[in-house]
């Protein structure tokens, strides 16, 4: 034990403690007292208790933002999570074609939304897009990916998980590099099959990876924002709206801010919601 | 001992974790003795020597340095230098910059440091490293960086935890043999930390037994292997644990205490007067003081269990007729196999007598 | 011992488990790739070609007046200049702040210090989303909008750091602290000189990572720098991409998301083991 004490050592983590506690925590507890109040973005705010809460509820628009984003959540999680760890096993292995698979997919999540969202509006596109010229091709009729109401959704699934691949993959592959060698040895020496090793060794070392990955996917892509707004604005009829989408327009286009934050709250408790599930599910399966 | 220590504890208490760990501490160390703290792991003693160097704070008591207590004297300004167990370089300064870094601390003159780099440089053979990063050098040369990087502070004391114990076995000998050769030319008083008793034998000019933070004995090398202190230093010094056999004491004619084992009577040289009452008595010989014969030719008979044969000598495990086991040492690789018999003849003029408490009593030295 | 112990290989199923692994990773790489690709070939098409739509074609025409246009434009390099700004202050800050409070979390004690690294810890948890309406508030009562203090401070707060550095420190041997303390070394002089040059693989995990986020980041200079003269690279790309139709053209707008990526691509095949290694230290969490 160091004993090294005293209130002289505040003063290294008094740095980061200012901005921290100025600009994220304070921010963080405004915004609840803002929900709970009608207030315009040039300041005069009047305490209305929890309305803008119950106005949400009645609020057709807002209505619609969260199923789409609870329906995007459900569509992009499952399959960006299967797609990936199939990867994982895939790739988990020495080799140059291996590594540099890895290192392609992991490469489209270094790209920023807007650039993400250039290349994929080129792709997707009715008027001279790749997937327009390939129907062609065929002879079919292109699909009009970003401007009907049905396709919208699954198309920005399709992007995002395009987008989101590389970390969990890595995070997969990373939580299979560290199952010992001589476990598989063992197993091989038990005539285990290939399926019951799966089943026995490598899910049960996978487990805690899946559960992180899922929580924080779930809570990332709660937060979808930046390929509907530069995409389609919401559009087609406001199908492709998400939450966040939903609050930038109501605080920065329509300034009303305290409306604004309580959808804000509604989404942040939605996000601890599916964040802490599988927490409570590890710990319940840890017990069982 | 000196008159003055340069070290001494008085009723040191040290508490950890809500655990008194040290509770009236009390020994002292002359000027310029090489002092070895030697018991098994667990048993305090790098504690200890963290106490002194600062690292840790003491609870009670007082630890002087030179008569004058040192509670409220920063690590650094102690005049103590130590030697980690794994050496602890600094692994991104050169050998040289890990000298000099303690001197440019208490603002040495650079012409200075750079005479006292390079005089330990010389003393500890590390001239052609100075300028090599600590990663690049060998586990034994990286031993010598850490010594000498004590040695250029010019401590009063010197602390060594473990100092070998991260080296393979050959080079473990070597080291310790440049260990005790330097030691010697530098006269530094010197306080090091080990649980390999053999470390402890051949370098100390003094030895502290300590076993469960508790303090069993302090004296030379040969005190403590000839006149151990109780059961606990008895059976922990010595290339094998020394034999303790339970039986009943009994009065000799000449006034010597008489060990009676199972019907066999062992005169030991030991005072029978002097002995306090005791509700149980143990035998205690070591292994090279009692010598296999044929079966009828000793003091009791035995059957063979297994032999050690290590080349030079053998300890031959025996089974008494009882079930008790016995480790004799024969020199010279042992012709007998298991399940031979064999007479045992104990050369009782050795033996140590312990009382219930496990305290040692011995025959006086002539 | 007998050579039948060891089970029969299926051959037959293991070819055909190989042949399906195949499959799958060569339609992975043509799904990651094929949208990049279409648009490099894009970037390089005459604008007159993908104004009539014309078919797909390998032989051409190319053309390079998408770039050469793009060059022209100067608010361009105002963005990317506006970037590296943005991105290295945000690396310097970060680095500073998290490097000393790690430091002190991993390594010290202090009054509060359990308590206040659960704190810290919480703050992993709050979105981004949550803050930004009252983090906007902040900067308007300061009038500190559309200025780099403000794009660079919310970036400063995100207490990843302050974590992945006190991992960091918390895994260095005590012996090395202790042999500072013995050597005379001030708390901080034990930090700056003997501790800190031992996380640098953390640090530099740490500043490729904050980077690329500080680069990419959307949200914020899309509410804070509403001037275009203050827009950041990332932010520049949606201006470029709403209004693309009228001023500049589809050619144009993907060679500028060629341009745009091409710096974090860059970056990212030469950091590559760092980022991996940022992101993985997330999981110790």
């Amino acid at each position: 034990m160091t004993e090294r004490r005293g209130w002289t050592h505040l003063l290294f983590v008094l740095p980061f403690l200012a901005v921290y506690l100025w600009l994220l925590v304070y921010p963080l507890l405004t915004g609840v007292s803002l929900s709970l109040h009608r207030a315009n973005l040039f300041g005069g705010a009047t305490f209305i208790g929890l309305e803008n809460y119950t106005r949400l509820f009645r609020d057709a628009t807002f209505r619609q933002a969260l199923g789409n984003t609870v329906l995007f959540v459900a569509l992009c999680v499952p399959v960006l999570v299967t797609v990936a760890l199939a990867l994982a096993l895939a790739l988990n292995r020495a080799g140059r074609f291996a590594a540099a698979l890895r290192s392609i997919v992991f490469a489209s999540s270094v790209l920023s939304v807007t650039v993400m969202t250039i290349v994929w509006r080129q792709v997707l596109t009715v008027d001279g897009g790749l997937l327009s010229h390939v129907a062609q091709g065929v002879g079919a009729r292109p699909l009009a990916f970003l401007s009907d109401p049905h396709l919208v959704l699954p198309s920005l699934v399709l992007i995002t998980v395009w987008w989101s691949l590389g970390l969990p993959m890595i995070l997969f592959l990373s939580a299979l590099q560290q199952i010992p060698r001589s476990v598989y040895e063992a197993a091989a020496l038990d005539r285990a099959t290939p399926w019951s090793v799966f089943r026995h060794v490598t899910l049960p070392a996978l487990t805690p990876a899946l559960l992180l990955v899922i929580a924080y996917e779930c809570a990332l892509q709660f937060q979808l924002f930046g390929q509907p707004q530069l995409l389609t604005q919401g559009g087609p009829n406001g199908a492709s709206r998400p939450m966040v989408l939903y609050i930038y327009e109501t605080g920065f286009n329509h300034w009303d801010v305290g409306y604004a934050a309580a959808a804000s709250q509604i989404l942040f408790a939605l996000i601890l919601v599916v964040a802490l599930v599988p927490q409570l599910a590890r710990r319940l399966w840890g017990r069982a | 001992m000196p008159s003055a220590p340069a070290l001494e504890f008085r009723n040191v208490a040290k508490v950890f974790d809500g655990l008194r760990l040290f509770d009236d501490l009390s020994f002292g160390i002359g000027k310029g003795e090489f002092f070895v703290i030697l018991g098994p792991s667990g048993c305090g003693k790098t504690t200890l020597l963290r106490l002194i160097a600062g690292l840790e704070s003491v609870d009670g008591g007082d630890i002087l340095l030179h008569g004058a207590p040192i509670h409220n004297v920063a690590p650094g300004d102690r005049g103590v230098a130590m030697v980690f167990q794994d050496y602890a370089l600094y692994p991104h300064m050169s050998v040289a910059d890990n000298l000099a870094f303690g001197l440019r601390n208490a603002r040495v003159p650079a012409d200075e440091i750079s005479r006292r780099i390079n005089d330990a440089a010389r003393a500890l053979a590390i001239e052609p490293f100075l300028d090599r990063k600590p990663g690049k050098l060998s586990g034994g040369q990286q031993q010598r960086v850490a010594l000498a990087r004590a040695l250029v502070r010019r401590p009063d004391l010197l602390l060594m935890d473990e100092p070998l114990s991260s080296l393979d076995p050959a080079l473990r000998l070597r080291t310790r043999r440049e260990l005790a050769h330097i030691s010697k030319t530098l006269a530094a008083t010197t306080v090091m930390v080990t649980h390999d008793q053999v470390e402890a034998m051949t370098l100390a000019s003094r030895i502290m037994v300590m076993h469960e933070h508790r303090i069993q004995q302090i004296g030379t090398p040969l005190e403590i292997f000839m006149r151990p202190a109780n059961v606990f230093v008895a059976q922990f010094v010595g290339a094998t644990p020394m034999n303790v056999l339970a039986g009943n004491l009994r009065q000799t004619a000449r006034g010597k205490a008489g060990f009676d084992l199972d019907g066999t009577l062992i005169a030991t040289a030991i005072k029978h007067p002097g002995l306090p009452e005791s509700p149980s008595w143990r035998l205690g010989l070591r292994a090279e003081d009692i010598t296999l014969t044929a079966p009828d030719a000793g003091q009791i008979r035995a059957t063979v269990g297994f032999v050690e044969r290590l080349g030079e000598q053998s300890w031959v495990h025996v089974v008494l007729g009882d079930g008790r086991e016995v480790v004799a040492t024969q020199t010279g690789v042992s012709q007998y196999s298991d399940g031979d018999a064999v007479g045992l003849s104990f050369d009782g003029a050795r033996a140590h007598l312990f009382d219930a408490d496990g305290m040692a009593y011995h025959a006086d030295v002539s | 011992m007998s050579a039948v112990a060891i089970a029969p290989i299926n051959t037959r199923g293991r070819q055909t488990w190989a042949w399906l692994r195949l499959a799958f990773c060569a339609s992975m790489l043509a799904f990651v790739l094929l949208p990049l690709l279409w648009a490099v070939y894009l970037s390089f098409r005459p604008n007159v070609e993908l104004m009539r739509h014309a078919p797909l074609k390998l032989t051409g025409p190319y053309t390079l007046d998408n770039y050469i246009e793009l060059f022209r434009n100067a608010t361009l390099f105002r963005w990317f200049f506006n970037s590296m700004v943005v991105s290295g202050a945000s690396v310097a800050g970060v680095l500073v702040l998290s490097s000393l409070a790690g430091f002190a979390f991993g390594r010290l004690q202090f009054p509060g210090r359990n308590w206040l690294y659960a704190l810290v810890l919480m703050g992993l948890a709050i979105p981004d989303q949550s803050v930004i309406l009252t983090r906007h508030q902040i900067f308007s009562d300061l009038h500190w909008h559309n200025s780099y203090l403000a794009l660079i401070l919310p970036g400063l707060s995100a207490p990843l750091g302050v974590f992945l550095m006190t991992e960091a420190f918390r895994a260095l041997p005590k012996s090395l602290e202790d042999a500072a303390r013995l050597d005379g070394a001030s708390t901080f002089s034990t930090f700056w000189h003997i501790l800190l040059p031992q996380t640098v693989p953390a640090l530099a995990s740490l500043a490729i990572y904050t980077f690329l986020l500080s680069w990419n980041d959307y949200w914020w200079p899309l509410i804070s720098a509403t001037r275009p003269a203050m827009f950041t690279l990332t932010e520049g790309m949606a201006a470029a991409q709403s209004n693309y139709i009228e001023v500049t053209g589809m050619g144009v707008l993907t060679a500028q998301a060629v341009v745009a990526g091409l710096p974090v691509l860059i970056i990212y095949i030469l950091f590559q083991k760092h980022i991996v290694g940022a992101v993985t230290g997330m999981v110790k969490l």
